[in-house]
């Protein structure tokens, strides 16, 4: 996130505030109760009660592929960091890299990724809050960057009026409903890792605050990961003897952070450091890796391929699948390599998997005459809906595999866009569907669905334990950070 | 359920212990004149011992 603060500035908070903040909210206000009160163990399965069969089956396998790009992605970054700062191969670096990850997945399981997974934060936060604090100090503070920076790199709304005005090409329309709606609503809403966690929680009020209380992090962590960026790039502008090394005509964004450490951090820090990006890396591997796990053998293997046979089987299988998981990163990682900016790629794969998955939630838990047909149709041509967008338009040389009929100023935008259609296809062909067939007898739907679910009553609990009024602090600190940075 | 405070508390007192170790021996970094080793690893060491304390008191109750 370093790179995007010295390529797009402070707009690169939106990636926190309006790109997650306002779905956590919505998960622990709104959709947890179904979650929680349908006691499905993942998200296919909870798709298999409210749905069909067939709507689960898609969702495992569109969901296990995304899992396998996630990972890559983390262990392209990984293999990169390797390779910059140690100077190591980049082929050897991915390898070893993949056999760092399947040896403690292997060995540890979940338990490992969660410990890791905690460790990494605590590590982020304090292994690069120094680095904001002094390269911000260095720079001038708040007001001397805000001197030495084009307006458009310190203000975060200013200027998304037209996208010609800001580096990330996006007009407001497309960052408010592409990444603020579907994107982050599709992310938070639907990912596993996300809803499988707060499902563990033991008992409905405690999985309602977990998003909830996970937002106020969520919220600070631009100050952390995204001011350096933009520090590095006001250091370089002012010839204070740090620069960003040069890249073609513009700068190498991607290494910014290290370069920065280098020249701030004594060698102990430096090494704390690394090791937080490290840890950070792998723990989004190892995640993916775990997911994967759990979907391939649970709702792909047990449900499709073999059902019916020894635990000892299936654990057998999910030992073979970790590994085979990790082989198939290391083909994604280099697909990641092809992409100029990991987080753009990352956005694109979203596209085409989660934002049609949220309509088909957000049909399925909110209106009970949706169908298991509606929402199996719907989620395809959501997808393809996605591919289409992808193949008939243009941004920075990428897409338009079919035809060109359209130009996107960025591919941030195109992205965006691609998530936007996506999710309109989706939800408008589940309603057209549902509707035109046969509905859901509604016993079936108990503990499903909105208004047959019964959501327990809070008398007596303490203001600062309830969703709503947790809810409603967050709203307030989230307005005031924007209108703090606008 | 897992009691992360251990494991995490012990871990971040201990990387701020070979932090303030490194803080007497190593030169400054180019372009800092604190010495930055010795700030962060108080700071690790302390957030390592208020995890340890509570680790402990949950556990003796």
């Amino acid at each position: 996130m370093a790179a995007s603060g010295a390529k797009y500035g402070i707009m690169t908070s939106h990636f926190y505030w309006i790109g997650a903040v306002p779905a956590m909210l919505f998960i622990g206000v709104f959709m947890m109760p179904f979650y929680y009160g349908s006691k499905a163990r993942s998200v296919p399965e909870y798709l298999k009660m409210r749905f069909d069969e067939k709507t689960r089956g898609l969702n495992a396998i569109t969901f296990a592929i995304m899992t396998l790009f996630s990972s890559g992605i983390s262990m392209y970054a990984l293999a990169k960091m390797f390779n910059l700062v140690l100077g190591w191969n980049f082929n050897n670096s991915i390898l070893l890299s993949g056999a760092i990850v399947l040896a403690y997945t292997y060995l540890g399981g979940l338990r490992s990724a969660i410990y890791n997974e905690v460790l990494q934060f605590f590590l982020i936060v304090l292994g690069f809050a120094p680095l904001a604090i002094l390269s911000v100090m260095r720079a001038g503070g708040w007001a001397g960057m805000q001197q030495r920076l084009p307006d458009v790199m310190t203000h975060a709304w200013r200027y998304v009026g037209h996208a010609d005005q800001n580096p990330m090409g996006v007009e407001a329309f497309g960052l408010v409903a592409g990444l603020g709606f579907v994107l982050s609503f599709g992310y938070w809403c639907t990912d596993f890792l996300v809803v499988q966690r707060a499902m563990a929680a033991d008992s409905m009020s405690a999985a309602r605050r977990t998003p909830l209380l996970a937002a106020f992090p969520k919220m600070l962590m631009p100050f952390i990961v995204i001011l350096p960026g933009i520090a590095a790039l006001a250091l370089t502008k002012m010839g204070s003897g740090y620069a960003l090394p040069p890249k073609g005509g513009g700068y190498d964004y991607d290494q910014a952070l290290t370069t920065l450490m280098a020249q701030f951090y004594p060698s102990g820090l430096l090494g704390v450091g690394l090791t937080a990006l490290m840890a950070s890396f792998m723990s989004g591997m190892a995640g993916n890796v775990t997911a994967f796990n759990t979907v391939f053998t649970y709702d792909i293997y047990q449900s499709y391929i073999k059902p019916k046979a020894s635990d000892d089987h299936y654990l057998t299988v999910g030992r073979i699948t970790t590994i085979v998981g990790i082989l198939l990163s290391i083909a994604t990682a280099y697909l990641a390599a092809q992409f100029n900016d990991i987080m753009d790629f990352l956005q694109l794969v979203f596209g085409f998997v989660n934002a049609p998955l949220f309509a088909t939630f957000l049909l399925g838990m909110f209106w009970k005459r949706a169908t298991g047909h509606g929402a199996f149709i719907g989620l395809l041509s959501g997808t393809t809906a996605a591919a289409l967008t992808h193949g008939l338009s243009e941004a920075e040389g990428k897409g338009a595999w079919i035809a060109n009929i359209h130009h996107f100023p960025s591919q941030m935008a195109q992205n965006f866009w691609i998530a936007i259609f996506a999710w309109s296809t989706c939800f408008l062909v589940t309603i057209l569907v549902s509707l035109a067939t046969a509905p859901h007898p509604e016993a079936k739907l108990r503990g499903l669905v909105y208004g047959l679910t019964e959501i327990p009553s809070e008398e007596g609990v303490p203001w600062y334990k309830r969703p709503v009024p947790l809810a409603i602090v967050v709203a307030v600190c989230l307005v005031f950070l924007n209108l703090l940075f606008l | 359920m897992l009691d992360l405070r251990l494991p995490s508390g012990s871990f971040f007192a201990a990387t701020g212990l070979i932090l303030i170790g490194y803080s007497f021996t190593n030169p400054h970094a180019p372009m800092t004149d604190g010495n930055v080793d010795l700030y962060t690893g108080a700071a690790m060491l302390v957030f390592g011992a208020i995890l340890l304390l509570l680790a402990l008191r949950s556990r003796r109750a």
